[in-house]
């Protein structure tokens, strides 16, 4: 296996607040790999977002704050990185898209403008000229129509799936080798969900670049991603290949999601949801966070005192799971573990 | 608007007494006389038809002429005017670069002691009257002139020797209290809503985009943030004009200011008529242009405001 191109390692970010300090991470780790899509699933506050926007410095701060851990990215330890420094990894060797296209464009500046203020922030010499070309054609490998009237238009003359097309051309402008799209399709319209996905995945085949894909959409986490976190309460609970996470899960936050969902080939009358609410991440359940909701615990005393760690299970090749009982998950299938997960989405 | 506005002023300054009753206190005036003058300026007709007297004034003699003094009004009005001008012109840029930059500031360092320095003198502003404020400065510099015979600013009037219409040190010594009388208020206003409008803009989602695709912080306040939050600013500073207008009057009182303010009271207090309403009438036209400026400013702020 090649070498990691980002490597997180026991990252802790905190939030203050006037409740408490809310641990929206709590000391997670992964490595990134050339040319992966990595996803990231989770329900909100799960901290799935927190995790990869605080290696590039983008929560507020404060109240938001990295307590320890290293992001090692091309030999650097982006979370001790001068302020400049980061800067110059952002929007250029790291780029980041958005979740809601309707609020994440300037509605003062215009669309071509916008686009091009990415490349010229990191290649201040270039041509207006040149950048201008450049900017048409990334509209244009994104599938905005009339690129070349397009790039004076206003964020509000765009329908919400063009401007996040126009998001992801921002994000690969210059050619990033780690991209990180954080609910990129959450605000959209299922059609343009799909049809932002395919743009999603000709834009990764074009640059080739490693993605980091966070969602709470198994489905599309099913179409595009290579390997799969899953992260529970500021923690990673379960992590493996797209197919091992789907076909032999180990961990039964992730059993749970999946149950959860619909499928098309069965008849149901229930969905079948995760019992009770997410926990507070400011008192946490002691033990294993997911213990109070967990159908496998069923109030054993080890939930509740034993953190448990992520180790490796039996389920495939680089499958782990943060369950002490994972070994009695071995069988139980989940809704999609037969033969494929095509039909997910 | 303007028609409504004018006739229920008209109708009003008119009710409130009778600008003759002056003369009567002359044992030489006879009732003859009085009657006589009533009937020349239409002061024995009902109110719409003086009302319409006057608006045939304002269009074919420029504002008509004064009920006392029978002098044109429209020169007198031009002069004030341009005293008021300087004062509030002068007050206005001072008010607003300050304040933008004051807000600016106290957005970008929130809950420093820069922030929580200006957040006080603001709300002081705030709370000042405006005829105590005059009052006080009149008071330091006076103070300070009769200390140390020391003569920093003037504390009344507009020109020392040779009243003279041009800008020169003396008059700027002049109008330099009643200026930061007006402007000191103001700021309090602007720097505060610049600090709100920044605040809220920062925590947008587009600026964290702009903060992703790496701009330097400076350029992500001035190009990306700046723009957005100047945008209530333009409506304030158009709404806040008939305040500083409102405020002139107290000011140029205190000062002893030919100017619009100054003039307007003296002559609400001589009751006559029709110099009132050639100030209101000037007054709201200028209010309503500005507000018509502001509209157009939006539409060059705000690509979304279009107006087709």
């Amino acid at each position: 296996m090649p070498d990691p191109i980002l490597s997180i390692r026991d990252l802790v970010v905190e939030f203050k607040t006037e409740d408490g300090v809310v641990h929206a991470v709590d000391g997670i780790s992964y490595d990134v790999f050339p040319g992966e899509t990595l996803g990231i699933v989770g329900e909100s506050g799960s901290g799935k977002s927190v995790s990869t926007l605080s290696i590039l410095g983008l929560i507020p701060q404060p109240p938001g704050r990295v307590a320890s851990g290293t992001a090692m990215f091309k030999g650097k330890d982006l979370l001790k990185l001068k302020k400049r420094e980061l800067r110059s990894f952002r929007g250029d060797e790291v780029a980041m898209i958005f979740q809601d296209p309707m609020t994440s464009l300037n509605p003062v500046l215009k669309i071509g403008f916008q686009l091009g203020e990415a490349i010229k922030t990191h290649y201040p010499k270039q041509p207006n000229a040149k950048v201008k070309e450049r900017v048409i054609d990334l509209l244009r490998l994104v599938g905005v129509p009339n690129p070349d009237s397009r790039y004076d238009n206003y964020p509000h003359e765009f329908s919400g799936g063009m401007r996040q097309r126009a998001m992801i051309a921002m994000g690969i402008a210059n050619s990033p080798s780690l991209l990180i799209a954080d609910e990129p399709t959450t605000a959209l319209d299922v059609t343009i969900q799909a049809q932002v996905l395919e743009v999603l995945k000709t834009v990764q085949q074009e640059t080739n670049a490693a993605t980091i894909l966070i969602t709470h959409d198994l489905g599309i986490v099913a179409e595009l991603c290579d390997r799969v976190l899953v992260m529970y309460a500021g923690r990673i609970v379960e992590s493996g290949d797209v197919h091992t996470i789907f076909q032999n899960p180990r961990h039964p936050y992730t059993i749970g999601l999946m149950d959860s969902l619909p499928k098309l080939t069965e008849d149901e009358e229930w969905l079948r949801p995760i019992p009770g609410q997410p926990p507070s991440l400011i008192n946490r359940p002691p033990g294993c966070a997911f213990h109070p909701r967990c159908f496998l615990s069923q109030g054993r005393l080890r939930c509740r005192e034993e953190v448990p760690s992520l180790r490796a299970v039996d389920g495939g090749r680089d499958h782990y799971a943060a369950c002490h009982f994972a070994e009695e998950l071995v069988g139980h299938h989940s809704k999609f573990s037969e033969p494929v997960a095509g039909g997910v989405a | 608007m303007l028609i409504f506005s004018t006739f229920l002023t008209f109708a009003f300054v008119s009710l409130a007494g009778d600008p003759r009753q002056n003369l009567l206190a002359n044992p030489r005036f006879s009732q003859d006389s009085y009657d006589r003058l009533a009937h020349t300026y239409h002061l024995d007709a009902s109110i719409p038809v003086r009302y319409w007297y006057w608006v045939q004034d304002v269009f074919t003699h420029k504002l008509g002429r004064s009920l006392l003094t029978s002098q044109a009004i429209w020169p007198d009005l031009t002069r004030v005017m341009g005293h008021t001008v300087q004062v509030i012109g002068l007050a206005e840029i001072i008010a607003l670069v300050l304040g933008i930059a004051v807000g600016i500031f106290s957005a970008v360092k929130q809950y420093s002691i820069f922030d929580y320095l200006f957040t006080s003198v603001s709300f002081l502003g705030f709370a000042m009257p405006t005829f105590w404020l005059a009052l006080l400065l009149q008071i330091l510099f006076v103070d300070i002139y009769l200390k140390w015979n020391v003569r920093i600013f003037y504390t009344s009037g507009l020109n020392s020797g040779v009243a003279s219409n041009t800008w020169s040190l003396d008059r700027l010594q002049h109008i330099a209290l009643p200026v930061a009388t007006l402007a000191i208020i103001s700021f309090a206003l602007y720097s505060r809503y610049m600090r709100a409008a920044m605040l809220d803009v920062i925590s947008t989602d587009y600026i964290r985009t702009a903060r992703a695709k790496g701009l330097p912080e400076w350029l992500v306040i001035m190009r990306h943030v700046f723009r957005n939050a100047l945008i209530p600013i333009v409506t304030i500073t158009a709404l806040n004009l008939g305040g500083l207008l409102g405020g002139a009057i107290v000011t140029e009182t205190v000062f002893s200011i030919d100017g619009m303010g100054f003039y307007f009271i003296t002559k609400l207090g001589q009751l006559d008529v029709y110099a009132v309403m050639a100030y209101l009438a000037v007054t709201a036209a200028i209010i309503i242009l500005f507000n018509l400026i502001a509209d157009i400013l939006y539409g060059y702020l705000d690509p979304r405001i279009r107006y087709d």
